[in-house]
Order: C-alpha cells, then sequence, then structure tokens
C-alpha cells in the first residue's frame, strides 16, 4: 500500500528507504518521519526533541500526533498478528511482493 | 485522563476519545479476566519481565509470560508461547490478554512519540468476567481460533475485546472508507504515504509484515 499511495501522490519512492531511512525518501518530511519511528522505538539515539521538532517544522504539529497515533496502531496491530498467529493472505504477498523484494521480507512471512 | 497537557503538540479530540475508550474498556470485566487480572497483566507487560523477575503469582504464569513477551519483543511470541498460555488459561483467554495488550501498546506507543508520561492504568472495576466468547470458530493455521478474513477479524472470539479495538482504528489510522483510498489525507496532517511510510518502519523495526 506504501507503492501505491506514493503513486497516488506522484512521490517517487524508493522503497528501500523503509529499511534505510538514509536513504532519501522522496516523500515530504519522509525521512523526518522515519527518524521519529526509530527514535521511539529505541533504534536511534538521537535526541527526541530534536525528532519531534523535525516534523513540526516540515510538516506541522498536526502531522507529529499523526505520527504518534499511526506508529501506536501498527504497534497494536502487530501484537495483534503476533499474538494470534494469523496467516499472511497470498494477495497481500502478491501485492506487496514489490516491498519484499525490496526489504527481503521472505523469511519475515515464511516465519 | 488523556488530556495530554504535557505534549508538545494539541493532540485532536477523536484520538483522546479513542484512548478513554480503550481505557474505560481495560477497566471493566472482560469475557474470561476480572478486571483485577487484567490490571495485573498489564502491570507486567508495561514492567517487562526477565529471568530474574518472578512472575506475579496472581495471573496464570504462561498467560503472564505471554503478556510480557508481546508487549516489549513481540516478535519473540512463537506458537509455542501461545499455545502454552492457551493450555494453561484457554483461548478465549490469550484472545483478550492479546487485545488488551495489544491496544495498550498503541496507547503507551503514541505517549513515546509524544515524549510524555504513559496514563496510569485504571482502577478496576468489581465484578465477574462476563463469560461473553463466541462459539464454532476454529484454527485456520492460527494459534486460536477465529472466523476466517482479514486481520480485523482475528479476535472475535471475544467480541466486546474485539469490537474496542476495531474501533479504535479511525482515529489512530484509517476508517474503512478511508482505507479504500489511496490519496486519503488527513488535513491538517499527514498524507497516506507519510502514514504508510510511518506504519511500514513501524512493522519492520518490530519484524512483523503487517
Amino acid at each position: 500500500m506504501l507503492r501505491e499511495s506514493a503513486i497516488s501522490f506522484g512521490y517517487d519512492l524508493d522503497l528501500a528507504t523503509v529499511g534505510d531511512p538514509a536513504i532519501p525518501t522522496a516523500i515530504p518530511g519522509g525521512n523526518a518521519l522515519l527518524d521519529l519511528v526509530d527514535v521511539a522505538l529505541g533504534k536511534s539515539d538521537k535526541p527526541l526533541l530534536d525528532a519531534q521538532q523535525a516534523i513540526i517544522n516540515t510538516l506541522g504539529p498536526e502531522a507529529l500526533v499523526d505520527a504518534a497515533a499511526v506508529l501506536g496502531n501498527f504497534e497494536m496491530m502487530n501484537r495483534v498478528a503476533e499474538g494470534t498467529g494469523i496467516p499472511i493472505p497470498q494477495q497481500s504477498i502478491d501485492r506487496e511482493s514489490e516491498i519484499v523484494a525490496a526489504l527481503g521480507l521472505l523469511d519475515l512471512i515464511k516465519g | 485522563m488523556f488530556d495530554f497537557a504535557r505534549s508538545p503538540v494539541p493532540v485532536r479530540d477523536n484520538l483522546k476519545r479513542a484512548y478513554r475508550n480503550i481505557w474505560a474498556h481495560l477497566a471493566q470485566p472482560g469475557p474470561v479476566l476480572d478486571a483485577s487480572h487484567r490490571k495485573v497483566l498489564l502491570d507486567a507487560a508495561r514492567t517487562g519481565r526477565s529471568d530474574e523477575t518472578p512472575p506475579t503469582g496472581i495471573a496464570p504464569p504462561a498467560l503472564e509470560l505471554l503478556a510480557t513477551t508481546l508487549y516489549t519483543n513481540p516478535a519473540a511470541v512463537s506458537e509455542t508461547t501461545v499455545r502454552d498460555a492457551a493450555d494453561e488459561a484457554s483461548d478465549a483467554a490469550v484472545a483478550e490478554t492479546v487485545g488488551l495488550v495489544a491496544m495498550l501498546s498503541a496507547v503507551d506507543g503514541a505517549h513515546r512519540v509524544l515524549g510524555v508520561e504513559l496514563e496510569a492504568l485504571p482502577n478496576p472495576a468489581p465484578g465477574s468476567p462476563t463469560g461473553r466468547i463466541a462459539q464454532g470458530l476454529k484454527r485456520r493455521r492460527t494459534h486460536i481460533p477465529m472466523p476466517s478474513g482479514a486481520i480485523p477479524r482475528a479476535l472475535d472470539l471475544v467480541p466486546e475485546v474485539a469490537t474496542v479495538w476495531r474501533n479504535s482504528f479511525g482515529a489512530q489510522y484509517m476508517t474503512e472508507s478511508e482505507m479504500a483510498l489511496h490519496d486519503f489525507r488527513r488535513v491538517p496532517g499527514l498524507d497516506r504515504a507519510q502514514m504508510e511510510l510511518v506504519s511500514s518502519r513501524t512493522s519492520l523495526i518490530n519484524e512483523c509484515f503487517y
């Protein structure tokens, strides 16, 4: 869905950026959003205040709230998926084949 | 509760309402667990558990291990983790625990992004478990029984938990009708591509395809 939505907005997205936030996303504020996720989930030592301010400066205060809510939603969905063991539908794998290949996610799906 | 007075930015009202609805649910007796047991499990999840930390002795140990592992490291939850908890407590207790921990993770995750103190868990309301458990569901190569269909049906074994969970999607992410729009944009706020970037990175870090 990331690919489809990026196309809808005319962004020339490189999907590899999801796995490597150092790659420019070509999405407005995209790298700041990736930084914020990494800081919030303990994958980056950058100060949270800096990551928050980057979002506020580039996308506005409402964007920071949206980012917090979306991150929370996927913290939730990931746990329901892991806890219930719901299988990933083949059509989802097919639809996301590009990102699966770009990020090397086949092991994740099989696991 | 959920006034976000220390947040660096104002928090929209529908998100506050969604979190308050979750908290109101956490405070009530559930299908299998009374409200006190729910709080014990959620406290344990937030505290975390290691080999040096003994289980509380109040909740079933395998269910508590599921709750703490799911909260702290969801990728480490295996079928064995879940089956052990189900053997000890029941499939419905597992479904209820997964739903509660997942919703707690959502609320706490957003608080961490905003850099505000986690909301205290609600005081447990008195009363016995409701016993409302869906009948006739089967395991479909899944850890717990559920109907066929996509992830929003995954907690249908415990309908009252599933309803609160599904009702939180709209404010946190998108409503069902908004999800049909690849060019959805929250105005003011993020467009869908920006939202999907956040969700994809979050899932990747959690080692979860979803």
